[in-house]
């Protein structure tokens, strides 16, 4: 996953955050990039996940979009949830919570949020020196990795008895043969972000 | 015992900057000898030894260095010794450094007090403001730039800022500064910013560092509109998608020739094409998208032909700097697959320029043309 991770941080292409009001390049998320590069993904015809999601007669939930999915830190959480009401409709206020993944943190309008401690971040790269956040947006046909040759993963375990000359160590190791491949550049988008406020986390 | 022990050894020719050097461990203890040196006359602050072993810690090493005498004595480096060092995991970076100055012109110049850069490294700058917020050269932060080195306090990077939106700096303005991209190219070839397009019967693509890219590559263009001047990059006609041509079809391009490291020429009509324009004013900085040439994944030529003549199993390589093949740096990797992208994340050791605490003028890694050989080793057993 690391690896695919950086590989498309490497890949891909990027849209700056501007729709913010923190005057850095790029500036903090605000919905308007949402729409941004969920407008630039149709535009290029990336197929989406999800099919979205009815409203029901439940106070305080909504309908959901049908939608990309994007990754982004666990930092940003805080960044996400200023932004309801404006757009941002966090995952205990869809409809219907069946086809929410684990790590959903929301949707705004047709991009549904998971968020990873793992999500890409390029510590104090932006224009005023502070963290940028790599949200990594992705239509369903636009990324894939390949096993080679058939070696699908295996893990390898040998017990103290076999590899240790005094049966004193062992060998815990996974090994596969994997190549990661954009298979459409056109249905996927980094939208580099930086945070609201820069407060430790 | 040596179960689980790494060994290794091998030689190469110092630049007299930093060295790195790719292993499949990260060794715990590092031995040098400057075998330059030891075939030479003794001369002062000349170092023929050196010694590292983890627990002196990052950046540390011992050496014996000829003094005044001259005669071999003991010394100790402290900043910029031997260090290991693992680059795969996203980019890292070295420390960030005051700009003291720039200079408006192309290629765009820079004086950072002993920046330690040599042509060839990457970095990126932040906070680049003369007036805080309107004026600078802030266009030019967050993105990577491969450096030329003019001397010990000044390099430039390939980017046109005689613009009238450009103010050069003075006076070491507060928030500006430099960092080097410690580990760059970690896959590619990949996205690339672009700082020059001539328009043509081809299409002849500047980028702010090096395209790894090959004769053959197939890529993309996105030329991103400034919010209120749709066409402030200019050459927006190069985007891959929409395509008023074929709508719904992403218009490609492909490498037809490269001209030097951070060149190439693509062989798209751009004739009547928007001439491209980074003069971008500094109000529009905050949310600035960059224009960019991507690698089309699925049909690049990342790998290496084999023919008559040519090594076996030529590895891959970058090519950080320069217009010949001898500027091309091999990767750890094997063969490439044709049609897949290099992963280029590796580890070792650094060897670097740092001097000795008693011997100032001593340089651990020697000076340009020294042939330095080594020999590093990870161990089954470290007390500590």
């Amino acid at each position: 996953m690391l690896i695919l991770r950086d590989y498309i941080v490497s890949a891909a292409s990027q849209i700056n955050a501007g729709a913010g009001t923190n005057g850095d390049n790029p500036t903090n998320l605000g919905v308007a990039d949402f729409s941004l590069v969920a407008t630039t993904l149709d535009t290029n015809n990336a197929f989406k996940f999800e099919s979205g999601i009815e409203g029901s007669l439940k106070f305080g939930t909504g309908p959901v979009r049908s939608a990309y999915f994007m990754l982004s830190s666990t930092e940003l959480q805080s960044d996400f949830d200023s932004l309801t009401g404006q757009g941002f409709l966090n995952q205990w206020n869809y409809g219907s919570n069946l086809s929410a993944l684990q790590t959903e943190y929301g949707s705004v309008f047709n991009i549904r949020i998971l968020t990873s401690s793992e999500a890409p971040v390029a510590r104090q790269t932006s224009a005023l020196g502070n963290d940028v956040y790599y949200n990594t947006v992705v239509g369903r046909q636009a990324i894939t990795h390949i096993n080679q040759n058939g070696g699908t993963m295996s893990l390898i375990y040998r017990d103290p008895y076999y590899s240790g000359m005094l049966a004193q160590n062992a060998t815990l190791a996974v090994k596969f043969w994997q190549a990661q491949a954009l298979t459409q550049d056109t249905a996927i988008r980094n939208l580099l972000s930086t945070r609201k406020s820069a407060a430790v986390i | 015992m040596a179960e689980y022990s790494r060994l290794a050894k091998g030689k190469f020719t110092s630049t007299g900057f930093a060295q790195i050097v790719n292993l499949p461990f990260q060794p715990d203890f590092v031995s040098l000898i400057n075998y330059t040196v030891a075939n030479s006359a003794a001369a002062e602050n000349k170092v023929p030894f050196a010694w590292w072993d983890s627990n002196m810690g990052q950046g540390f090493a011992v050496e014996q260095v000829y003094s005044a005498t001259p005669a071999l004595i003991a010394d100790t480096v402290t900043v910029n010794g031997i260090s290991t060092f693992s680059a795969g995991q996203l980019l890292q970076f070295g420390a960030s450094q005051q700009i003291v100055s720039s200079t408006k012109a192309d290629p765009t110049s820079f004086e950072v007090t002993a920046h330690g850069f040599k042509s060839g490294d990457v970095v990126m700058f932040e906070g680049l403001y003369s007036t805080q917020y309107t004026a600078g050269m802030p266009q030019l932060s967050g993105i990577p730039f491969t450096v030329t080195r003019t001397d010990a306090d000044n390099f430039t990077v390939p980017w046109d800022s005689t613009g009238s939106n450009y103010t050069a700096l003075a006076a070491s303005p507060t928030g500006a500064t430099v960092k080097k991209v410690l580990y760059p190219y970690l896959y590619f070839p990949g996205v690339t910013f672009i700082s020059a397009i001539t328009t043509g019967t081809t299409t002849t693509i500047s980028t702010t560092c090096a395209h790894n890219m090959v004769v053959g590559q197939e890529v993309a263009f996105h030329i991103p509109t400034v919010a209120g001047s749709p066409t402030q990059w200019g050459t927006t006609e190069l985007n891959s998608l929409p395509n008023a041509t074929i709508p719904g079809s992403p218009k490609y391009g492909y490498v037809v020739s490269v001209t030097d490291y951070n060149t190439v020429v693509v062989n798209i009509d751009s004739t009547g094409f928007t001439a491209f324009n980074v003069n971008v004013p500094v109000a529009q900085v905050p949310g600035l998208s960059f224009p960019q040439m991507c690698a089309v994944g699925d049909v690049n030529t990342g790998g290496v032909s084999i023919s008559a003549g040519s090594a076996l199993y030529p590895p891959p390589y970058t090519f950080p700097i320069g217009s010949t093949s001898a500027s091309f740096v091999n990767t750890i990797n094997g063969p490439a697959i044709k049609g897949a992208f290099v992963n280029n994340t590796s580890q070792g050791f650094v060897i670097g320029a740092g001097a000795g605490t008693a011997k100032t003028g001593s340089v651990l890694v020697g000076t340009e043309g020294d042939v330095i050989y080594w020999e590093a080793k990870l161990h089954d057993i470290s007390y500590p």
